[in-house]
């Protein structure tokens, strides 16, 4: 067994390295250095960089793509400080925007381009190659405050400190994450490659949204804040309020809850969205007005959730129809908030016929 | 209190009644005012045998009067006050918090947490033995009958408002100690515990509190504290955790060549279905027999599973875990359901709660039992008849504390 930590390895990236993780201490050192304002960003020598985040938040927050170039045709040290320029305005611009969904679908999609690079710098890394996992054990100390371990003698499995793991939300958020679905030895929680780095997905989803939540500006650039405008209305324009779509019935509290998550641009677990699904297609709604709701979601891919409601109606696969869960099940899910009008229900659908008995 | 205060000094009379000024109970119950005494003089000779650590003044104390009253929020700056405390009140319980805080006297939300030990409550009502119903009483809270047996309706009046006594016996201890060694070895396998920093202590009637002192789960919230509960419980394992997923068509079926680290709930799971997971790997030896199997079990694998994961869980009580303001029984303290006192278990195959919790005096009294029962206690067996007795203080404080017996007059 053998335990390596930033401690006995000294942490030395490339630049290239650093361009892809621009929220690293080490990436934004490489701004700091040459004393960068942000009040810089007001000259036209920083305009290719605006526009180059405007059209990556574009493709995000209207296409729910994250493809994204960083371009490599310059010096190293041009590289990162591009990329660090370009992650900080596109924060600005999110900020300016301040609209809680945009906020979380831009995190989002933004930790999951980042959550690429790290699993293609994992596969690609050479079994032996140290550094690259020093970097993800530098983002879990530096980022997330957590210290991250690795069993080499079994698979190289990753392994965190028990009361370290449950500091990070994931651990209560959803069930395959919980404790009990985790596995355990001498004190420590193990987690494979692909786990680490959803755990570091969710993790930096958060930060980005705090990092955004707690930017204190006293000025905006004139070139961000018209872009951020023109964003804003866009979405305005696409996103309309969004009324609970239950026709003649009371909404089930639970599935209102859901409603209020999407209105806030919040993800929904797996079992938030069976529920909410199978509910639509109880409630008779057609698979374009179920689309555009699910189309709120900040990783909404069409394709995907087409098929996955086509297969909840049993209209794919074994043609059977799925049936809105039971009450109980609900609340196993964490996802009950009962109220009064729930009182002798065993399934939200109840409610429904309930009203229509009235 | 002082070290020059004598128990006679707080004794009333040389009757061996051991009255006090400080009597709690009401003048009439006799039962309590006699049990106040034995308590009190338990405390003023075996008052070394409450288990107190270090920084006494940073936790929360709280006592049970004879009276029934219960003061929380106190604290004393050092053992020799609260052992002065305890001997000029005789409380019928005492507690203590396993938290440390840096106002222990506050209010709940003012206290400032520190932190505080893992509690784990292991209680003999939850394992629902079956010679418990052997030998367990209920009384009727409306006629006061007591009736062998578990009953659902009074045979005097049949009244359904009934209250269990718990009687344990030698089989309900050992099935504890099952529980206890369970819990253990979860402790150490999967949060890597050292045996050295998980105390055992017989609960002084019907249980077992496991006590883990480790700096590393000190700080652990509440919230944290009641993941380790389900854990340990077994509450909501996932099947796919086992490298099995289901097929479009519903079945159970493993997911070949899959690399699962084979430890914690896993290998616990695996070694009891006898099902091995050779290299962390599911390979084809581990399908074929998951197969097998799964045609022995009518394709009802999971149902198999679950009662394995039942077996292997720990039966602990999750609200004792995650509460991390709750006050617990003081280590050495007499549990007024019982007489018997809270006692460290040095090692628990050898552990008689019977014999060695057992601390009340040997003076003979006359008690007036309410039906014919068995009593094992200090390693001398007792029969007793309905009617009056003549039994040594500790054989009659276990029945007052239960409730089947009545002390008669003190000459």
């Amino acid at each position: 067994m053998c335990y390596i930590t930033k401690y006995n390895l000294v942490v030395r990236f490339g630049n290239k390295d650093l361009a892809k993780y621009p929220f690293l201490k080490e990436a934004f050192s490489y701004i700091t250095k040459y004393d960068f304002k942000l009040e810089d960003l007001d000259s036209k020598d920083y305009l290719h960089l605006i526009y180059k985040a405007a059209e990556k938040i574009e493709n995000y927050l209207f296409f729910g793509r994250y493809e994204y170039q960083i371009n490599y045709s310059k010096t190293h040290e041009t590289i990162v400080q591009e990329e660090v320029i370009i992650f900080l305005i596109s924060l600005l611009l999110i900020k300016s925007i301040s609209i809680d969904a945009v906020t979380k679908k831009f995190a989002l999609l933004e930790s999951m381009r980042f959550e690429k690079y790290l699993i293609s710098d994992l596969n690609t890394a050479d079994r032996d190659d140290k550094t690259i996992k020093l970097i993800l054990y530098k983002i879990f100390e530096d980022l997330f405050s957590t210290k991250i371990l690795l069993e080499v003698d079994v698979y190289n499995f990753y392994k965190i400190r028990i009361n370290d793991y449950l500091d990070h939300p994931i651990a209560f958020q959803e069930k395959e994450w919980n404790l009990i679905n985790r596995t355990l030895h001498n004190g420590f929680v193990y987690l494979d490659g692909n786990e680490i780095v959803r755990l570091f997905r969710n993790e930096l989803y958060l930060l980005i949204i705090d990092r955004i939540k707690k930017m204190s500006i006293d000025r905006i650039p004139d070139t961000i804040m018209a872009i951020s405008k023109s964003i804003k209305s866009r979405w305005e324009q696409m996103h309309p309020s969004i009324n609970a779509p239950v026709y003649n019935a009371v909404t089930p509290p639970c599935i209102q809850h859901i409603y209020d998550q999407i209105s806030k641009g919040e993800n929904l677990p797996h079992p938030a969205r069976l529920l909410l699904g199978t509910f639509l297609i109880y409630s008779n709604k057609t698979l374009e007005e179920m689309l555009e709701l699910f189309k709120r979601l900040p990783d909404f891919d069409e394709k995907i959730t087409r098929y996955q409601l086509e297969h909840l109606a049993g209209k794919r696969g074994n043609s059977k129809r799925y049936f809105v869960p039971s009450c109980e099940k609900i609340k196993l899910e964490n996802l009950c908030y009962e109220t009064k009008i729930c009182q002798g229900i065993s399934n939200p659908t109840q409610l429904i016929r309930k009203k229509l008995d009235i | 209190m002082t070290d020059t205060l004598s128990f006679d000094s707080n004794n009333s009379g040389k009757n061996g009644k051991h009255a006090s000024k400080y009597q709690n109970a009401e003048p009439d119950d006799k039962n309590k005012n006699w049990l106040e005494g034995i308590f009190r003089k338990y405390y003023f000779y075996h008052y070394t045998q409450l288990e107190l650590g270090e920084l006494i003044n940073e936790h929360e104390f709280g006592f049970r009067l004879f009276d029934g009253k219960i003061r929380r929020h106190l604290a004393f700056n050092d053992k020799k006050e609260l052992y002065a405390y305890i001997i000029k009140f005789s409380p019928s319980d005492i507690f203590y918090s396993s938290s440390r805080y840096q106002s222990p006297t506050a209010e709940i939300d003012q206290k400032g947490w520190i932190g505080s030990d893992l509690i784990f409550d292991i209680d003999g009502k939850d394992l629902h033995l079956e010679c418990a119903q052997s030998h367990n009483l209920v009384l009727c809270k409306d006629c006061s009958f007591i009736s062998k047996g578990i009953i659902s309706k009074c045979v005097g009046c049949n009244s359904t408002r009934l209250q269990i006594i718990d009687i344990p016996c030698a089989r309900c201890i050992k099935s504890l100690n099952v529980e206890v060694k369970k819990l253990v070895e979860i402790l150490n396998d999967d949060f890597g515990i050292d045996s050295e920093c998980i105390f055992v202590y017989f609960s002084g009637n019907n249980g077992y509190h496991v006590h883990v002192v480790d700096k590393n789960f000190y700080d652990a919230s509440a919230k944290k504290r009641n993941a380790f509960a389900q854990y340990l419980m077994g509450k909501g394992y996932l099947i796919e955790n086992l490298g099995i997923r289901r097929n479009n068509e519903g079945a159970l079926i493993p997911m070949s060549n899959k690399i699962l680290y084979n430890q914690g709930w896993r290998r616990r799971i695996f070694d009891s279905i006898h099902l091995s997971i050779q290299n962390h790997k599911i390979d084809d030896k581990f399908v074929k027999k998951y197969n097998r199997m799964q045609d022995a079990n009518n394709n009802n694998i999971k149902d198999a599973i679950n009662t394995h994961i039942l077996d292997l869980s720990a039966k602990i009580d999750p609200n004792v875990t995650m509460d991390i303001h709750r006050i617990f029984r003081l280590a050495g303290s007499i549990n007024s359901k019982s007489g018997l006192i809270k006692a460290f278990c040095k090692d628990l195959d050898s552990f008689n709660p019977f014999v060695d919790a057992c601390f009340i005096g040997d003076s003979k009294v006359e008690i007036e039992s309410k039906l014919n029962i068995k009593i094992s206690l200090k390693g001398k067996q007792f029969s007793i008849k309905t009617g009056k007795n003549t039994l040594p203080e500790y054989v009659a404080a276990y029945m007052i504390c239960k409730g089947i017996g009545d002390i008669q007059n003190q000459t």
